[in-house]
């Protein structure tokens, strides 16, 4: 018979039997230590110092520039309720930057595609008509119900994905966002994704017409169903879809760049030459793990795509290579998590920088970067943010 | 939903159930109801990275607190179950859905495995001034228990362990069969299996006559499940679970869907095709 504890009001049968405490007092009759309340006293240590047993120092030794951008004051940050405020410049400083060939926004600061949704889902949270545009998620032709479970991993300082481009299909997205966009108050960038070059130039038609729609962001990182190869790790397949959507859009077409091609200079170049405004620099970094005691991947596909701080150094170093390479602007991404982070991509040539996993642990993320641009702005006494793009290459410091 | 920093009020060790954290957060249990979860972040830097999902265990709205129960597994469980009173905690929530309890149920039948306890525990403290409520829990052992002392005295507490050593040995599933023809409305949180097994029994009822006793219940009946999470906020996709209406976001549509609604697959969440 179970064992119950009756309700006052018995309407059937119950087995009273001794209560779990009393067992497991017995059980444990030589630990000392109950389940009572423990009250530990605040001993003054940070959070990190009480987790670690070190001093906080931010997970590295703080640099001058981390040090004067903490002694900025944020906005109060406990409980945020979104204001709009699509004309607000920061804090009176000029941070306007061109992305990509005519595509000026107020602020160098994005959110990278597949992180932040269709831009209304963290309008519950933060005012988004602050950033300098949003980027979609990666968009089809057709409907995709995405990959089998797992689709996240947590890795060091980072996360792997394979989320299989899971989206409504385009006229679908369209349909659904123009006016949520429009009220929004912030520039979109369409991500577009496909398995042949007809597919991206018909994901392109389906927003043409779209007021909010400011630019197309070129997933390459996606195989071509004619032979399998990645768009994006082939210069002259690049270079096609690149051209084939310059044909049907007059907006500015960025192409989004992929770490794992053989050469990403050489694919750099192509698409430029193949008449892209703007390069993304860099999506995620093929990466896996195991699960040791399943003895399997942990991912449903196996292998999947690293992002988060794990692999800036990469994008920054890439950004670096790339800015030497090409004349068109280069949006940094990979690992951003405050506005130092974005003065390096920015100085290796970068000249604006999308925030994208960061946003997971801390929502504010993208909002503190622009912030910190304005304060390292104000700090500086620079004219404008343009005035630190590229000034880490090796030919503009020939130049000074 | 809000980010609010809580503040640890006290800190409890419920068996090998996990940590209990009392906290302190008056925006966010204003808002919660039972079902839904907090996201919480594991540190202040970005290594570990993600927030970790939890279900609310207690919601206090007048005294403005909230109750988590933390597993102390891995680098940014180990990290939460370990703030002590004082500390700060980043909140993100109240998160997902919640649990309606029907206004003309009179018996509700609450079942729990393992951490699945924390929103039936919310359930059984709101509802049991209302209606009669009966918890049934399972767990791998009397240490994974929840402690009885910790339920509203009127709410009648039935528990299974797989070893026998407290309570019916064996599953909740098997405890469960004798209470469904008194419950009115049945409410589930638990591991994965537990919930499959659930609609097998719902897929029975289904095929029975209508003289099925509580065949109506079981049909009707809701569960909260648990999947692998990224933001929680429902941009990444990362948490989606097949449903008889195609993919749904655990952290958005869910956490609470109705179990008919579910596709199970080998007592695992069903799994998506992979591709268009
Ligand atoms: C969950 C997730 C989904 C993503 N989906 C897309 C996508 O649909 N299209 C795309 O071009 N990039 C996608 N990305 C890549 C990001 O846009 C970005 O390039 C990459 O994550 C590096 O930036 P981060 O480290 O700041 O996240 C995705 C990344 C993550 C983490
Ligand atoms: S966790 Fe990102 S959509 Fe649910």
């Amino acid at each position: 018979m179970p064992w119950r504890r009756p309700r006052k009001k018995v309407d059937r049968p119950v087995n009273v039997s001794r209560a779990i405490e009393e067992t497991l007092e017995e059980l444990s009759a030589d630990e000392d230590e109950d389940d009572s309340v423990e009250l530990a006293g605040v001993d003054g240590a940070s959070i990190v110092e009480a987790a670690t047993g070190e001093a906080d120092t931010g997970g590295r030794m703080p640099s001058p520039l981390a040090e004067q951008l903490s002694r900025v004051e944020l906005s109060d940050t406990a409980v945020i309720t979104p204001v709009r405020s699509a004309e607000r410049t920061e804090h009176g400083v000029d941070l306007a930057v061109d992305a990509a060939r005519s595509l000026r926004l107020k602020n160098p600061v994005l959110t990278a595609s597949g992180t932040f949704g269709q831009g209304v889902e963290y309008a519950e949270l933060i005012d988004v008509s602050r950033l300098g545009a949003i980027v979609n998620k990666g968009t089809t032709v057709l409907a995709r119900p995405g990959n089998a479970q797992y689709r996240i991993a947590e890795t060091p300082s980072g996360i792997l994905n394979s989320i299989g481009l899971e989206n409504p299909g385009a006229a679908g997205v369209a349909k659904k966002y123009a006016k949520a966009w429009a009220q929004l108050g912030v520039p979109v960038i369409v991500n577009v994704a496909g398995y042949s070059v007809d597919d991206y130039v018909r994901v392109v038609s389906e927003f043409a017409g779209i007021a909010s729609v400011v630019a197309y962001e070129l997933n390459i990182s996606c195989p071509n169903v004619k032979g399998g190869m990645l768009f994006g790790c082939d210069p002259g397949l690049a270079a096609d879809v690149t051209r084939a959507v310059k044909q049907e859009t007059d907006l500015p077409v960025i192409v989004k760049l992929t770490p794992n091609a053989p050469d990403v200079v050489a694919v750099a170049r192509a698409v430029e030459e193949a008449g892209a405004d703007g390069l993304t620099a860099i999506n995620t970094v093929l990466g896996m793990r195991i699960d040791t005691t399943k003895r399997r991947p942990v991912l449903g596909t196996g292998s999947g795509g690293l992002s988060g701080p794990a692999i800036r150094p990469i994008a920054v170093h890439i950004t670096y290579q790339v800015a030497q390479a090409v004349s068109i602007p280069i949006i940094g991404a990979g690992g951003v998590t405050n506005a130092e982070d974005a003065l390096e991509f920015l100085m290796a040539g970068a000249s604006a920088v999308q925030v994208g996993t960061a946003t997971f642990a801390d929502p504010l993320a993208p909002l503190k970067v622009i912030e910190g641009l304005a304060a390292y702005v104000k700090i500086h006494g620079l004219s404008s943010i343009r005035d630190v793009i590229g000034v880490a290459l090796p030919t503009s410091q020939q130049a000074e | 939903m809000i980010l609010e920093m809580g503040r640890v009020l006290a800190r409890s060790e419920i068996g090998d159930l996990g940590i209990v954290l009392n906290i302190a957060a008056p925006n966010i249990a204003a808002q919660a109801r039972p079902g839904q979860f907090v996201h919480v972040r594991p540190g202040v830097r970005f290594d570990p990275l993600l927030r970790r999902p939890y279900s609310f265990n207690r919601i206090d709205r007048q005294a403005g607190e909230i109750e988590l129960i933390v597993k102390p597994f891995g680098q940014g469980g180990d990290w939460i179950a370990s703030r002590r009173s004082g500390d700060d905690l980043d909140l993100l929530g109240p998160l997902g859905s919640a649990f309606v309890i029907r206004r003309a149920t009179q018996n509700l039948l609450l079942v729990a495995g393992g951490t699945g306890i924390a929103p039936m525990r919310v359930l059984a403290e709101h509802e049991s001034a209302r209606r009669n409520v009966t918890l049934v829990m399972g767990g791998r052992s009397i240490q994974y228990l929840w402690p009885s002392r910790l339920l509203p005295p009127t709410v009648e507490y039935v528990t299974t362990t797989d070893d026998g050593s407290f309570g019916i040995k064996g599953r909740v599933t098997d405890a469960l069969r004798p209470l469904l023809a008194w419950a009115d409305q049945l409410c589930a949180c638990g591991p994965w299996p537990m919930l499959a097994a659930l609609g097998r029994m719902r897929d029975e009822a289904a095929r029975a006559s209508a003289v099925f006793p509580g065949r109506q219940v079981l049909l009707d009946a809701e569960i909260a499940v648990e999947q692998h999470m990224g933001c929680a906020m429902g941009v990444c996709r990362a948490c989606v679970v097949v449903t008889e209406n195609g993919n749904a976001r655990v952290c958005r549509e869910g956490p609470v869907f109705g179990l008919g609604e579910m596709r199970f697959s080998e007592g695992e969440p069903a799994t998506v095709g992979l591709s268009a």
